[in-house]
């Protein structure tokens, strides 16, 4: 018994309005945004001919579709960098950081910048490669540079040391959780039996923190695939992936254009999202 | 070399490169920060000619181009509507869950929904459903819908982790006790939900305030403070820029740590009392 009776009417309608609200803001655009990717003829208007055309001319240009190998590249290098790199916080903050306090401390480090704005964020990212930026300055300093690199910012360089900076948290949260809900005794009987810590890890921690990293992994590609804030502040306007192009055909009032790359983007991440959930089952993370 | 030894040695190397990450995550942030202090001549880069307020009384005293009061406002109310709009929204649902009403799994996706589609697509698909329906966005109705859309998944999954670990044996004593479902719901759940539902509020606001993709397609004419920082970044780049951020960043760390410690000072009295 609790204050809300199992079946009951009242469930349904207290959940109706949140319901309502995604399907209006969230389900139904993106149904228009496929309905009208496939409008064809003159006029631009609800009244057009239904077709595949708009489609086909866009794939037809060759720079459009190295740009969707550009921006999945892209995607798979932060993928395995964030990967990696969470990992490793992920390891340290939960398994090698015994003093809790310490924990703390580096774990609120870690998640604090998530909590203030992305924008803010890949902007202080300019001063920060800058020609006369701190980075320049502190290898200088250092004596492993002599002449400021150009290349820092306004580059692919630049864009990929913000996106790391922005995403690794997604990659890392998911497996913190995961290693901190593995209880100790399996460890210790692992150990007991005389497994060396490198096998414990290879085939006991890792298959039980998959799951985790597979998370990570998505909410990373999903990120970076629709990422046109820090391309077009720290990449200046120099390079473009398929966020951008979107944006740049919005701004030019090609309606039928922007919908026909929202919905190339919107099966890349489909596939993504599908293919991470033949290797794990999320609703099995709740429980 | 003996496991232990080794052991110790992944720890170290693994500590440096996190305490690495954590340097090289902040390191932009404090640019910036510094930057802000620049003298009047400062320029958006090291050196920084002198050490002034200039760019902060600038901000303050800002001419009609760059002048970031008004959005600034406009965010703020927008968030706080986002996040009051959350609160209210994603108990309703999470509450419904526990209801286990028919088609609560479909239910489920539908708001996860909201996590996984990327604002550009919403925010586009958004400005195309209003363009259809012939209604003029504006930062107070459109964009305020898209806000709520963005929030609603994090409120709702952070409510029914709360309800997760909620034991209905407290609700139970009280209805058997006599209490009506409303009663009950009002005096016991609420006060025992409310931490989670603070942690809504929080997300409602921080989410809205921020948003930037969402926004641009369905704004309309007057902008929220990140599309008023983009534009100017469009214009040019100068330390009050800089300020801005800080100011913004600053905002945001004040509003976390109130929220943690008044989680702290709560879970202080709830445990000074006799049980």
């Amino acid at each position: 018994m609790s204050t809300i009776r199992a079946g009951s009417p009242a469930a349904f309608w207290l959940a109706l309005p949140a319901g309502l609200w995604m399907v209006v803001a969230v389900v139904l655009p993106v149904l228009l945004i496929v309905w009208v990717s496939l409008w064809g003829g003159q006029s631009v208007s609800p009244d057009s001919p239904i077709t595949f055309d708009n489609y086909a001319h866009f794939l037809a240009n060759e720079n459009y579709r190295w740009l969707i190998l550009d921006t999945l590249g892209q995607a798979a290098m932060i993928m395995a960098i964030t990967g990696v790199l969470g990992y490793c916080i992920a390891y340290f903050l939960t398994v090698k950081l015994t003093s809790p306090g310490w924990r703390t401390a580096l774990f609120l480090a870690f998640v604090i910048p998530f909590w203030t704005s992305t924008l803010i964020r890949a902007i202080a990212f300019v001063p920060f490669l800058g020609v006369n930026g701190l980075l320049n300055q502190l290898l200088i300093s250092l004596g492993l540079i002599e002449r400021p690199i150009q290349a820092f910012l306004y580059s692919r360089l630049g864009i990929s040391m913000a996106q790391v900076s922005l995403y690794t948290l997604l990659a890392s949260g998911p497996v913190v959780y995961m290693l901190s809900s593995i209880p100790p005794a399996l460890r210790e009987a692992a150990m007991t039996l005389k497994a060396p810590p490198i096998i414990v890890f290879w085939r006991i921690i890792l298959p039980l923190t998959l799951p985790g990293i597979v998370i990570g992994q998505v909410l990373v590609f999903l990120n970076v695939l629709a990422d046109f804030i820090t391309v077009t502040t720290v990449g200046g306007n120099k390079l473009a992936f398929l966020g951008n192009l979107i944006l740049l055909f919005y701004e030019g009032s090609q309606i039928r254009s922007t919908a026909v790359v929202s919905v190339l983007l919107m099966i890349l991440m489909l596939a993504g999202v599908a293919v991470a959930l033949r290797v794990v089952d999320i609703r099995k993370l709740g429980s | 070399m003996h496991w232990k030894t080794r052991s110790r040695l992944t720890g170290w190397l693994l500590g440096i490169l996190t305490v690495g990450f954590l340097l090289f995550q902040w390191a932009p942030m404090f640019t910036m920060f510094t930057l802000s202090f620049a003298g009047e001549n400062g320029g958006t880069t090291f050196p920084m000619n002198g050490v002034s307020l200039h760019w902060y009384q600038k901000l303050w005293e800002a001419d009609l181009f760059d002048d970031f009061k008004p959005p600034m406002l406009r965010s703020f109310l927008l968030a706080l509507g986002c996040s009051a709009t959350t609160v209210v929204l994603s108990v309703c649902a999470a509450q419904a869950m526990r209801g286990r009403f028919r088609g609560n799994g479909l239910y489920f996706y539908l708001l996860l929904l909201g996590l996984m589609a990327p604002g550009i697509l919403v925010g586009f698909g958004f400005a195309i459903l209003t363009r259809l329906l012939g209604i003029e966005g504006t930062w107070n109705t459109t964009a305020y819908v898209v806000h709520v859309s963005w929030a609603l998944p994090f409120g709702f999954l952070t409510m029914l982790a709360v309800f997760n670990r909620f034991d209905p044996k407290l609700e139970e004593a009280a209805l058997t006790l006599g209490a009506d479902r409303v009663t009950a719901f009002r005096r016991i759940t609420w006060p025992i939900i409310l931490p989670g539902v603070i942690g809504t509020a929080l997300f409602g606001f921080s989410l809205s305030y921020d948003e930037y993709a969402r926004t641009l397609f369905t704004v309309g004419s007057d902008g929220t403070l990140p599309l008023a920082v983009m534009a100017q970044l469009d214009r040019q780049l100068t330390p009050e820029l800089y300020a801005i951020g800080s100011v913004t960043t600053a905002m945001s760390l004040v509003v976390i740590a109130l929220c943690s410690i008044g989680f702290w000072l709560r879970a202080r009295a709830l445990r000074g009392r006799p049980a």
